[in-house]
């Protein structure tokens, strides 16, 4: 895994170098992007096709794939097959579309065994028809007398007319993706027919959806590749499977999960998501809500919520049940002698006997776990409506703002790119931050240390999205109402890219201490000492997660922690003043 | 597209079965009260197979073609209530063959569906059962006796 945070640097810097050195210019950034100076990881980038993709993750194990990389990919595929085998080009498709599109499958089964593969595929090697030489032949179909000429066949021989077929065809085509296995029309006749015949045959609208079918099969049937969930997106993932880190982000900027296919949710695991999707979704929480503040009609059973007035209740119609609320009997024995509309005696004295005691305590129990569930449900839709909000705000940025701070403060788009970062950062925290509710929820409630550890994290995380997003919203809207260049320009750069870096590692260590279950915290309430410990980082910062990634700095302001120390803005470590470099990680004191 | 087919492979139906058919099989075009004749509907008869239970009977079968055929299947229909585990009991008979979505085939002839048909009688398929009375009744009584 260390290679990873590597690689994350080696990206900033490759992309952050187009923008500094290319641009004549002396401004301050340079220094503060000085401190990414491990350059030399940047070959590991090189290799792989990063033009395709623009995503800030460090790892890329996805490629997305538009319809045109798919249609090359599945051409390189039946070409490799084709030349392979020594088979047309057809039946190359046909063999891999039977074996789901995987080239070792189809060479496998073929040379283990090529006539029963043959066999089953429907792919022929001579005719079993044999058609007379007559200068006329009968369509199987339509039983009429044509020429040769105008007669088709598949490589079984049986001969019907180009109408029937165009039947045969645009039927099976209109009935879906099954058309992709049509077989001769023959009833004992298995031979395939392909894509040559379709071209050949049907109508021009078929052709094209049997094309259609053909590349989303490409997708759909290959266990490696996954249409991108989000609503009008066309493109395709192919994702490699091996690190465990499941987040796809596609072109079209939507972030999901390649397991799960929800919507991207580290730090939370799949089953965590489905669970509380279904929760979200599911009658479970409005049940929960009716046994907290409703009672059944002791009559039809309908369940009733009082909101106001006296005890004596009445159904409705066609019901019509007249009873007491308290104590649920016929209100025909009620009356001022058990106390009148307000009060019922014989349902104090059942209480006194404990006989309600069971349902109320149900009633209060459902009514507790419906708040905690609200609570947490809560959080997690505010937190989902302001990612969308910024996502707004980011699109907003992008195309109007931008350009327009860049012509009042006289500075190249190129070099207004920290604020579409910061914004970009903004996006994912509010999603890791949504996530981490749903995370919260499924905390088992008798693990204090880990739940107040873990409280403490979502407060700071919490507190530094906060900092991040006032400073990319209220502080450059100062920027963007200035009638020209100001001076400040440059220390709102610094500011906001250093916010941005320091906010992205937190969110980092965040998830991954969340995702290995916050491993580090012993269930006997270390955790309280070492949440405050991370104010003076030195010491905990090396007993975390094995790499003194999971410490979580306080603030990027604490950067002096007392007299005599300064802690590094990268690695947080408490450096003696004197120094000018950290001891840890070499990093320039800034 | 195919609406113009239907017809015409009908009638070459109606020629090729004069010309020839399996015996005891009657299949004809219905004849409306006016005179005139309508191939979209056949009224079929289909003999007991020699050497079995059904031996002897006659069953009477009426194929309903609708424009699609032969891209889709006719319905065959025994009359309501036909006593069989593969009849709906609205009477429609259960065969693959004449199923579109599995075994259906364009280049099948109507000899081809009576005659399946015939065999199905004697060979009822208890995977795809299409009535509760046809279908317990041989579950409970004709598979033991096949077995023991």
């Amino acid at each position: 895994m260390d290679s990873e945070d590597d690689m994350h640097d080696a990206n900033d810097i490759e992309s952050l170098d187009d923008d500094f050195y290319s641009g004549e210019t002396e401004d301050a950034p340079m220094d503060y992007y000085s401190d990414y100076d491990d350059v030399a990881d940047d070959y590991f980038e090189d290799a792989d096709d990063s033009d395709r993709i623009e995503s800030r993750r460090p790892e890329q194990n996805f490629t997305i794939l538009r319809e045109l990389d798919i249609r090359q990919r599945q051409e390189d595929d039946i070409t490799r097959v084709s030349t392979v085998l020594s088979i047309p080009r057809v039946s190359a498709s046909i063999l891999l579309r039977h074996y789901n599109w995987s080239v070792s499958k189809v060479h496998d089964a073929w040379f283990a065994d090529e006539e029963q593969v043959r066999k089953t595929v429907g792919l022929l090697d001579k005719p079993v028809f044999q058609n007379s030489n007559a200068r006329e032949l009968t369509c199987g179909i339509c039983f009429e007398m044509y020429p040769r000429s105008r007669v088709k066949s598949a490589a079984c021989g049986h001969p019907y007319c180009h109408l029937c077929w165009a039947g045969y065809i645009g039927t099976s085509i209109n009935d879906g993706p099954g058309c992709l296995v049509l077989r001769c029309p023959d009833p004992t006749c298995g031979a395939a027919v392909g894509q040559d015949m379709i071209n050949l045959l049907a109508s021009h609208e078929d052709k094209e959806k049997y094309d259609r079918y053909l590349l989303r099969s490409y997708i759909e049937d290959n266990k490696k590749t996954k249409w991108c969930p989000a609503p009008g997106c066309e493109y395709a993932v192919t994702f490699d499977a091996g690190s465990g880190n499941y987040d796809v982000s596609c072109l079209c900027s939507y972030g999901f999960c390649w397991n799960c296919t929800e919507e991207a949710h580290r730090p939370v695991d799949c089953g965590t998501v489905s669970k509380w999707i279904l929760k979200n979704s599911a009658e479970s929480e409005n049940m929960n809500w009716i046994l907290a503040n409703s009672k059944p009609c002791p009559k039809c059973k309908r369940p009733i919520e009082k909101n106001q007035g006296c005890m004596h209740m009445t159904c409705t119609p066609p019901c019509k049940f007249e009873f007491c609320w308290l104590c649920l009997g016929a209100w025909s024995d009620h009356g001022e002698r058990t106390g009148g509309f307000y009060a019922c005696n014989r349902y104090e004295a059942a209480k006194q006997e404990g006989v309600y005691d069971e349902t109320e305590r149900r009633r209060e129990m459902a009514k507790n776990s419906l708040e905690r569930y609200t609570h947490y449900y809560e959080r997690w839709a505010s937190n989902q409506s302001s990612r969308q909000k910024a996502l707004a705000d980011l699109h907003q940025m992008q195309t109007v703002h931008i350009e327009k701070l860049s012509d009042t403060q006289c500075q190249p788009e190129s070099q207004l790119k920290f604020i579409t970062e910061a914004w970009l950062q903004i996006v994912e925290c509010r999603r890791v931050l949504k996530w981490t509710y749903a995370y919260g929820y499924y905390l088992p409630e008798h693990e204090h240390a880990k739940k107040q550890f873990f409280e403490y994290l979502q407060g700071e995380a919490e507190s530094g999205l906060e900092r991040l997003h006032q400073c990319a919203e209220k502080e450059l809207q100062l920027f963007l109402n200035a009638d020209g260049p100001s001076r400040e320009f440059n220390d709102f750069r610094t500011k906001l890219a250093g916010l941005t870096s320091v906010t992205r590692n937190y969110f980092e260590n965040l998830v991954r201490a969340l995702e290995n279950g916050l491993s580090d915290v012993d269930s006997n309430g270390a955790a309280s000492s070492k949440a405050t410990s991370s104010k003076n980082a030195a010491g905990s910062s090396k007993g975390r997660g094995g790499r003194g990634k999971t410490t979580i700095r306080t603030s990027i302001s604490s950067r002096m922690t007392d007299d005599n120390h300064w802690s590094c803005e990268h690695c947080t470590y408490a450096n003696v003043r004197s120094a000018t470099t950290c001891q840890m990680c070499n990093q320039q004191r800034r | 597209m195919s609406s113009g087919i239907a017809r015409g492979r009908l009638t070459e139906e109606r020629k090729s079965w004069r010309k020839n058919h399996p015996h005891g099989f009657v299949a004809k075009p219905e004849t409306l009260p006016d005179g005139t004749v309508n191939l979209m509907v056949w009224h079929c008869t289909i003999p007991g197979k020699a050497g079995t239970d059904w031996e002897g009977g006659y069953f009477p079968l009426t194929l309903h073609f609708s424009e699609d055929y032969p891209s889709k299947p006719p319905k065959c229909k025994f009359p309501q209530g036909f006593f069989h585990p593969n009849v709906y009991p609205s009477g429609t008979v259960c065969l693959s063959i004449l199923n579109e979505d599995s075994g259906w085939r364009p280049a099948i002839t109507v000899k081809q569906i009576l005659v399946g048909i015939q065999d199905l009688l004697d060979q009822p398929n208890p995977a795809d059962p299409a009535q509760t009375e046809g279908y317990h009744l041989f579950i409970q009584a004709f598979i033991p006796f096949l077995f023991y």
